[in-house]
């Protein structure tokens, strides 16, 4: 799981009212270099919410210098960018689990993969 | 190679297309190739462009690629006629004049030069040859034995294969090549035998092609080569012109500057060679010839017949209408084959041509063509495993509208064919797959590696009922909802079409939009739910623009065309409604469907309308069942 997806995901437990973000308990953190595209990069920061992701950064222990507010202006700072790049694309989860954080529910990641499956009974 | 060549000369092509994707082909060939003078006809498109091949043949709406050789009005006999008018009259209207078609005979050589070219710069064979070039003569010769062996091995797998293979596992330059071509072998193998037939002879002649560009200069082997060919044609002329072939297939590997050597040095085993001959027609009259390597081996400078080359060919015919009344395709395919081998010195060969001519029949019109891919443009090279026909996921994608920065969902992924089309060509978008089946999420998985769109395109394990996404927050949700014929069962998903419809419309953006593939009872059954919860007037419902294209017997391309753009503008100009399903929307909730406005319903075949194909027999075997709807909504909520 990379975290530009994890960005998107929320718990809808039943119950829960606010299911985001999710917490990352990771046992297998991988960082791959993937090509640079500064046009993905720069269409995908305003559909951030960008706290959850240095938030999610954090908990993974790959934040680095990643500022806690958006930089201004950040389409033509291409250090900025590749700062977000890899924390969007590079960093990516293998094994661990994914936490909601009103209800405690657990959502495994295995094999990159997070299974966000719910039972019956909790819908 | 050729590029500069062809950017300036327009050439008349058309595609097949699968039924209902004809009129997103012509989009595409506009939109790409910047074709001119497109018009229809149902399954085909015809368009012209000077865009070099390698980009026609990236059209992604296509089934399969030809040379136009000829449309014509329809062949008209009137009742009376009788069978031997009809005959001539059939030959003199469908060839008409020589010059004709050794032009065309000639854009089609420089195309598939052009093919070809692109194959062996892309493809990794490509260096692995450029290694083995530069190594001892020996070594060529080895992989030369691994080509020709592999090109035998699709031809004819169980014969001497065994035998062979001992042999030339020594020649490890061609290791690498052999693998790729093992791979590509597979891939073809799932195509229809006689597909794959015709296949594996296109790529020897492009690489005769090929070569022959090299040799067309070299005066001196030209005239060797002219002996050996008239001491060839004492000898039974198929089995020769198969070798040939083959022995072209193999020099085009060899085609460096040392191939003066290999001149020379054949030239030597010239006399061995034509004893050869002479005894291998006696042995294998009516086998091909270049199956057999002793043979090969010397013969391999050999070919280069003076032009015009007596090509083989075989007519693939398709026979429609009134004129089917006189004759069956059978006897089609042999007065124009005949007609052809008069008027232009061919030979038939309906086993191994090196050209086939396609001609189509009916009372609409007289088309005739040259395919010139090898496979259909259908077939993805970057997918791994196939899920939905990959035409019909690429204009699902283009019906999406997706932008830059756009984030695409498909809740029901299966092998992820949707988001790989459409990630293909939106570098910028972002693209999340879900499905519930960890075999099939496992597929999706390969397939995106195997795509190298891993970046663009992620997967996760989740319910279509239960998207794990905020409210509002993707701009285009595409699915192939499984509708019972492979996957799930009618009953379910009709029961659970309402509580999957809502969660996509949750989970859209205002202005997103919704593509669906559905059979046609869950289309109606779609349409019966966005009916109830709309309160707004059902505007541009049903406007069913398949029954402008698909049945409409008069080509009027810009016609249906309009009828499509009409679509399009309705979706743009906004539609008052006044409830905001985030508001409304929890889980469990009846699905308050009135954010959807429905666009529009289009009919695609999920099978490809391959029923142009050079036998007879199988004239309409494309399925009706796999008629689906496509239908596309739109959350236009103000």
């Amino acid at each position: 799981m990379k975290l530009l997806t994890h960005n998107m995901l929320t718990s809808h437990v039943k119950g829960v009212t606010k299911g985001y973000p999710l917490l990352i308990k990771a046992t297998e953190v991988k960082v791959n270099e993937v090509d640079f595209n500064p046009q993905f990069v720069t269409r995908m920061i305003p559909k951030l919410e960008w706290s959850a992701l240095v938030q999610a950064a954090e908990e993974l222990g790959q934040r680095q210098d990643l500022p806690d507010e958006l930089v201004p202006e950040y389409e033509n700072n291409e250090e900025f960018l590749k700062k977000v790049h890899r924390v969007l694309l590079e960093v990516e989860v293998i094994e661990g689990c994914l936490r909601c954080p009103e209800s405690g529910r657990e959502f495994p990641i295995s094999r990159g993969i997070p299974n966000m499956l719910l039972n019956e009974d909790e819908v | 190679m050729t590029d500069a060549r062809s950017e300036a000369s327009l050439v008349r092509y058309y595609c097949t297309a699968g039924n209902g994707m004809e009129h997103f082909l012509i989009d595409e060939v506009k939109l790409k190739l910047a074709a001119e003078d497109v018009c229809q006809m149902p399954g085909k498109v015809l368009f012209s462009s000077s865009v070099g091949i390698n980009r026609v043949s990236e059209l992604k709406a296509a089934e399969r690629l030809f040379l136009l050789l000829k449309q014509d009005l329809p062949v008209q006999l009137s009742a009376n006629t009788n069978p031997a008018k009809a005959a001539s009259v059939l030959q003199s209207r469908v060839l008409g004049d020589k010059n004709h078609w050794t032009s065309a005979v000639m854009t089609w050589r420089h195309l598939q030069g052009e093919l070809e070219g692109r194959r062996t710069t892309v493809n990794p064979p490509s260096t692995a040859l450029g290694v083995t070039m530069k190594s001892e003569e020996g070594s060529r010769i080895e992989e030369q034995r691994g080509k020709e062996e592999e090109k035998c091995d699709e031809e004819k797998k169980s014969k001497r294969e065994t035998a062979q293979r001992g042999e030339t596992s020594s020649g490890e330059t061609c290791g690498a090549e052999a693998q790729i071509l093992e791979k590509k072998r597979k891939r073809d193998s799932e195509e229809k035998e006689s597909n794959s037939d015709k296949n594996a002879e296109k790529q020897r002649t492009s690489e005769k092609e090929r070569k022959r560009q090299y040799k067309e200069d070299d005066e001196e082997g030209r005239r060797k080569v002219m002996e050996l060919n008239s001491c060839g044609q004492n000898g039974k002329r198929e089995t020769i012109s198969d070798t040939d072939l083959y022995s072209r297939g193999s020099v085009c590997v060899n085609a460096t500057p040392e191939q003066d050597h290999n001149l020379e040095r054949s030239c030597m085993k010239m006399d061995d060679m034509a004893k050869d001959f002479a005894v291998k027609n006696v042995e294998h009259e009516k086998t091909t010839g270049g199956r057999d390597k002793t043979l090969l081996q010397p013969s391999r400078i050999k070919p280069e017949p003076s032009s015009p080359d007596p090509f083989s060919f075989r007519i693939s015919c398709k026979c429609t209408g009134s004129l089917s009344r006189y004759f069956n395709t059978q006897e089609v395919s042999r007065v124009i084959g005949v007609g052809l081998s008069k008027l232009l010195g061919w030979k038939t060969d309906l086993k191994n041509p090196q050209l086939e001519v396609n001609v189509n029949l009916s009372d609409d019109h007289c088309l005739l063509g040259i395919p010139l891919t090898r496979l259909p443009l259908a077939h993805r090279s970057y997918i791994k495993t196939t899920g939905l026909r990959s035409t019909v996921a690429w204009a699902m994608a283009s019906l999406a509208q997706i932008q830059p920065g756009f984030r695409v969902v498909d809740p029901m992924c299966g092998v992820g064919t949707i988001l790989i089309e459409a990630a293909q060509e939106h570098k910028a978008s972002h693209f999340l797959g879900m499905d519930i089946d960890d075999g099939q999420l496992q597929k999706a998985n390969e397939n995106v590696e195997f795509a190298v769109l891993g970046n663009r395109i992620h997967l996760l394990k989740a319910s279509s009922m239960m998207l794990p996404l905020p409210n509002a927050s993707v701009d285009a949700v595409v699915c192939d909802l499984p509708f019972g014929r492979k996957f799930g069962t009618k009953t379910t998903m009709a029961a659970n079409l309402p509580l999957i419809l809502t969660e996509m419309e949750r989970i859209l953006c205002i202005g997103g939009t919704l593509v669906l593939l559905l059979s046609p009872q869950l289309s109606c059954l779609l349409k019966k739910l966005l009916a109830q919860k709309d309160s707004g007037p059902p505007s541009n419902q049903e406007t069913k623009p398949q029954t402008g294209i698909q049945d409409c017997p008069s080509p009027s391309p810009s016609c249906s065309k309009q009828q499509t753009f009409q679509i399009l503008q309705g979706v743009k100009s906004p539609l008052t409604q006044k409830t905001d399903p985030r508001s409304v929307l929890q889980h469990s909730l009846p699905p308050p469907l009135s954010a959807l406005k429905h666009q529009a319903t289009l009919r695609v075949s999920l099978d490809s309308m391959e029923s142009v194909r050079h036998d007879v027999h199988c004239a309409c075997s494309s399925a009706l069942e796999a008629m689906l709807e496509l239908q596309w909504v739109r959350a236009g909520i103000f």
